[in-house]
C-alpha cells in the first residue's frame, strides 16, 4: 500500500487513501487492506495492455493511479523472441486504423516491424460454386497497393505493448495472480466503498476499483461479477491454426501480398500472408474434422490444407475419414481436378512443429458494455467468428472509445466510474460491434451449405455481389476499419 | 393527483426539448401573443437587504428542493438533465478563464464557491478537476446537504479540505476581509431564477469573487418560449404544474443580466454568453443566439 501511495498526483489523493488507510487500519487492525485505484484491468492481453497504455500515454488521464492483474507472467511475454523464421500461431489482423491507434499511443513503434505483413489483397470465393468476390483496390477504392491490413502475431502486439508501459511506467503490475474473487467494499466513518468492487488476488492481495475493467477474454469472471450476461451460441466448430511454409513468397511477391478465404460447406479457411514464404492459417471446421487435422502426420497435415484450397468439397470429405495417407490421396486427385492455380495460394510445403492447435468458436455479445463501476472490453465484450478477422480490431476499437470517454469525464470532473460517465462508450460501441458481429454470423451460416436451394442462390448473390459490391464493399471497408460507415 | 412540477428539478421545468421549442416559435398564433412579457427591472434595493436575518432564499423554493434530495444522484432520475448538462458548465467556465490573460491556462490552484450546490452535482466535479485547489459549496437546504456530504463520502478523491458543504445563504456567509482570499470562480447554477430580488442577490455574491476572478451563472431567459413552453404547456395544455406558479416571471433575460453587471460603473468585463439546448436523445448541446430563448450561460470577470 505505501508503495502505492507514494505514486505522485493520482486521482485518488494520497492524503486520502492514508486516512482511509488509518481508519481502516483503526477499524480491522489485521486484516489486509484494499489499495485503492482509479482504474483496475483484470486482463493484460491486446485489450488490456492496449487501454492502459492509451490511460498513460495521454496526458489528461497519466494522473491516474491504474493497476494490472494479469494470471500470466508478463515478464515472459515481455521478453517473447523468436527467431526470424519461426512465428507464433496465434495471428490476428490489425486494421490500419488498429495500426494507426497503436501508433498514437506509441506502441507501434515497439512491435517488431520485421514480423508485421501488411497485405494489399484479398481473395474469397465459395467453395462449393466456385464463386469469387475479388477484394483489390479497384474503381473508386484506394489506389492499388493501399493496405488493407497487417498480419501480426498476436505476442508480437503484446511484447510491443509491454515494452511501451515500461517506458511510460506507472502502472502496478499483478500478473501471476489469478482473481480469486470480486466483491463490493465497506462503508467507514470517512468513505463509503459499498459500491466499489474489490479485486481479490490470489495470495491475499486486494484492489478497489472507481473503475473495474474487464479485459478479461471471453470467459470473463469480471463480467461475472456485474452480473451482465453474454448471449450467443456456440457454432460446433473449431478453428484450427498453423504456421505454414510455402513455396514462394506469393503470387504478388513481396509487395502484393495477398488473403486468401474459402468458404466450404464445414467453415471458412483461411491463409494469410506472413513475412517470406511463410504464412498462417486458420481453418474453421467440426471439431471432429478439427480433432483428425491435429493428429496427422505434417506430411499428411498440409496436404489437407492444400486440398483445402483446391480439390472439391466431397474429395475433402472423403479425406477427413482417413486416419493418415492424406498425401498420396491428394496428389491423386489433384491430378483430376481443373483449377487455376494463380487464383489459389501458392503450395504449403511444410507446416512448423508444434504450431498446429485448435480453438473452439462461439458468437457471444453481452447485454451491455457496462455498469456502475465496470466497463467490459475486447472479447469479455463480446466474441466474434474468426471469418473476417476482426476480433482483436473490434477490441482495439472499444479501447479507443473507452479512452476517450474517460478522459472527457476526468477532464470535465466526473467520477469515471459511474454508468453517466460510461454512457458514452456503450453508445458508441455496442451497435457497431453487434452490427459486425451479425453480418459475420450470417454469412458462416450463409456458407455452411453444401447443397439445396441456398446454394445457386448464393452463387448468384456472390457474382452480383462481385459486380456491385455491397458485400465486398463490407468486407473493404470493415478490412480496412472503417466500421460503419458502410450503412 | 398529478404530480406538480414543483416536485420536479428546476433543470426539467427549464430543460425544454428543441423540437417542441422550435415548434412553439414557429406556430402563427405565437405572432401576436398577449400578454407582453413584462420587462424585469434588476432592482439593486431589497426590503430586507443587508439585516442580520436576511436572505435571498425563498421558502417554497428550498422546500421543493429538499423534497428531491433522494432522487438527486438516479442517473436516470428527474435530475438527470442537470448531470447531463454538468459537462457544458466546465467547458464554459474553461472557456471564460482561457478568454482572459489573467486566468489563461496554466492555471492551477482554482478555489471555487458553489452557491446552491444542491446535491452538490457541480461542486463535487470541480472539486475532481486536478486544477483546483478547494471548493466550498453553500445550499440553504440541510436535507439536501446530507444528502451531497453522503454521496461525497462515496469518492475518496473528495475527503479532506477538497471539498465543504456549508448550511449557508449567500447573505449568510462570511465575506473573506481580504479580497485576495475571496473565490476565483463563483458560480449560482440554475439559481437566480429561484431568487425574490436577483440583483440585491447578486451584488451580494459579486463580492466573493476575487479581483480577477469570474462570476458564472446559468439561468433561463424569460421570452415567449420559454413562457409557453414552461408555463402555458406544462401548466395549461399538460397541467403537470398547479396553475398559477409565477416562475415564468422570475426568468431574467440574458439583455436584463447585461444592462445589470455594465451598471455597476466598471467592475465587471463584458459578459460571455452561451445558450444551451436540450436535444432529446442527445444532452446538452450549445447553440448560438439560444440564449435569447431559453437556458444560457453567463460569465463575467471582476475587473477590480
Ligand atoms: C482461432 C482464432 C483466430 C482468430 N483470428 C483473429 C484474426 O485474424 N484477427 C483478429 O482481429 N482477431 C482474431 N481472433 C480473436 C482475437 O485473438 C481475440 O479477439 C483477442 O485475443 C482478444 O483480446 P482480449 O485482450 O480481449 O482477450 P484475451 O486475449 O483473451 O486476453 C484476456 C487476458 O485475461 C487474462 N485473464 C482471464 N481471466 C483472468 C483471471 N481470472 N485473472 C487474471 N487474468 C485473467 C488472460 O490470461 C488473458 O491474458 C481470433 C481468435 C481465434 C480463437
Amino acid at each position: 500500500m505505501d508503495a502505492a501511495i507514494r505514486r505522485r498526483g493520482a486521482y485518488v489523493c494520497r492524503s486520502c487513501t492514508r486516512s482511509l488507510q488509518r481508519q481502516l487500519r483503526r477499524t480491522y487492525s489485521s486484516a489486509a487492506q484494499p489499495d485503492i485505484y482509479d482504474v483496475v484491468c483484470v486482463g493484460g492481453g491486446p485489450a488490456g495492455l492496449s487501454l492502459l497504455t492509451a490511460l498513460r500515454a495521454s496526458p489528461a488521464t497519466a494522473h491516474l493511479r491504474v493497476a494490472l492483474v494479469e494470471a500470466q507472467d508478463l515478464a515472459k511475454i515481455r521478453s517473447w523472441k523468436l527467431p526470424p523464421d519461426r512465428f507464433s500461431n496465434r495471428c490476428s489482423s490489425l486494421t490500419p486504423s488498429s495500426a494507426l491507434f497503436l501508433d498514437q499511443i506509441g506502441a507501434w513503434k515497439h512491435l517488431e516491424r520485421d514480423r508485421v505483413q501488411a497485405y494489399q489483397e484479398m481473395q474469397v470465393w465459395d467453395g462449393v460454386t466456385g464463386a469469387r468476390i475479388e477484394f483489390d483496390w479497384a474503381g473508386s477504392a484506394p489506389a492499388a497497393g493501399t493496405t488493407i491490413a497487417y498480419m501480426n502475431e498476436n505476442l508480437n502486439l503484446t511484447s510491443g505493448l509491454l515494452k511501451r508501459l515500461e517506458e511510460l511506467g506507472g502502472v502496478s503490475v499483478f500478473d501471476k495472480a489469478k482473481v480469486e474473487s470480486i466483491a463490493y467494499g465497506e462503508e467507514t466513518e470517512e468513505l463509503d466503498l459499498r459500491e466499489w468492487p474489490v479485486v481479490h488476488l490470489s495470495g491475499g492481495k486486494q484492489l478497489s476499483a472507481r473503475l473495474l475493467v474487464g479485459a478479461d477474454g471471453a470467459n470473463s469472471p469480471v463480467r461475472s461479477f456485474a452480473g451482465i450476461e453474454a448471449r450467443g451460441w456456440d457454432y460446433n466448430r473449431h478453428g484450427v491454426v498453423a504456421t505454414l511454409q510455402i513455396e514462394g513468397e506469393g503470387w504478388g511477391a513481396d509487395h502484393s501480398k495477398i488473403a486468401y478465404q474459402r468458404f466450404l460447406p464445414t467453415g471458412p479457411v483461411a491463409m494469410l500472408p506472413l513475412p517470406g514464404n511463410y504464412s498462417t492459417l486458420v481453418w474453421s471446421t467440426t471439431p471432429s474434422n478439427a480433432s483428425l487435422l491435429k493428429s496427422l502426420s505434417a506430411k499428411d497435415f498440409i496436404a489437407m490444407v492444400n486440398a483445402a484450397f483446391r480439390l472439391t468439397p466431397t474429395d475433402l470429405e472423403y479425406m477427413h475419414t482417413q486416419e493418415s495417407g492424406q498425401a498420396e490421396e491428394y496428389s491423386w486427385r489433384l491430378e483430376h481436378t481443373p483449377f487455376d492455380y494463380r487464383a489459389v495460394p501458392q503450395t504449403a510445403m511444410g507446416v512448423q512443429e508444434g504450431t498446429v492447435a485448435s480453438f473452439p468458436l462461439k458468437l457471444r455479445h453481452a447485454d451491455t458494455y457496462i455498469a456502475e463501476r465496470v466497463a467490459l472490453i475486447g472479447d469479455a465484450a463480446h466474441t466474434i467468428h474468426p471469418l473476417a478477422g476482426q476480433g482483436l480490431n473490434q477490441g482495439q476499437g472499444d479501447v479507443q472509445s473507452l479512452a476517450k470517454t474517460i478522459e472527457y469525464a476526468v477532464s470535465h470532473g466526473q467520477d469515471i466510474g459511474v454508468t453517466m460517465s460510461l454512457e458514452p462508450y456503450l453508445s458508441e460501441r455496442y451497435a457497431a460491434n453487434h452490427l459486425l458481429l451479425g453480418v459475420c454470423d450470417k454469412l458462416h451460416k450463409l456458407y455452411s451449405v453444401g447443397s439445396g436451394p441456398l446454394v445457386p442462390l448464393r452463387s448468384v448473390g456472390l457474382s452480383a455481389v462481385n459486380a456491385l459490391g455491397p458485400l465486398k464493399a463490407f468486407f473493404m471497408n470493415q478490412a480496412a476499419g472503417n466500421g460503419i460507415k458502410v450503412f | 393527483m398529478r404530480p406538480s412540477l414543483r416536485h420536479v428539478p428546476r433543470a426539467l421545468r427549464t430543460a425544454r426539448p428543441a423540437s417542441r421549442a422550435a415548434a412553439a416559435a414557429a406556430a402563427p398564433w405565437l405572432q401576436h401573443p398577449q400578454p407582453q412579457p413584462p420587462s424585469r427591472h434588476l432592482s439593486t434595493t431589497s426590503p430586507t437587504l443587508h439585516t442580520p436575518s436576511s436572505s435571498s432564499v425563498n421558502a417554497t423554493e428550498i422546500s421543493h428542493f429538499s423534497a428531491l434530495a433522494s432522487s438527486w444522484w438516479d442517473p436516470h432520475g428527474p435530475s438527470r438533465p442537470l448531470h447531463l448538462m454538468n459537462p457544458l458548465r466546465h467547458d464554459f467556465i474553461q472557456a471564460c478563464l482561457a478568454s482572459s490573460p489573467t486566468t489563461s491556462p496554466p492555471y492551477s490552484n482554482l478555489r471555487y464557491l458553489d452557491v446552491g450546490c444542491g446535491g452538490g452535482i457541480f461542486a463535487e466535479s470541480a472539486a475532481r478537476l486536478p486544477t483546483t485547489a478547494s471548493v466550498t459549496a453553500i445550499d440553504p437546504s440541510p436535507t439536501i446537504l446530507a444528502v451531497a456530504r453522503a454521496h461525497a463520502k462515496r469518492d475518496p478523491s473528495l475527503g479532506g479540505k477538497k471539498l465543504t458543504y456549508l448550511s449557508e445563504t449567500i447573505e449568510s456567509l462570511p465575506l473573506p476581509a481580504e479580497p485576495a482570499d475571496r473565490f476565483d470562480v463563483v458560480s449560482v447554477f440554475e439559481v437566480v431564477e429561484h431568487v425574490d430580488y436577483p440583483a440585491a442577490f447578486l451584488d451580494r455574491v459579486g463580492e466573493f469573487v476575487k479581483p480577477g476572478g469570474w462570476l458564472v451563472l446559468s439561468t433561463i431567459a424569460r421570452t415567449w418560449t420559454s413562457w409557453v413552453t414552461t408555463n402555458l404547456v406544462a401548466e395549461d395544455i399538460l397541467g403537470v404544474v398547479p396553475k398559477g406558479t409565477h416562475d415564468w416571471y422570475k426568468y431574467i433575460n440574458e439583455g436584463e443580466l447585461r444592462g445589470y453587471f455594465g451598471g455597476k460603473g466598471g467592475v465587471w468585463g463584458p459578459p460571455r454568453v452561451m445558450g444551451v439546448v436540450f436535444v432529446p436523445g442527445l444532452g446538452w448541446r450549445e447553440v448560438r443566439g439560444s440564449e435569447k430563448v431559453g437556458n444560457y450561460f453567463l460569465g463575467v470577470q471582476r475587473v477590480v
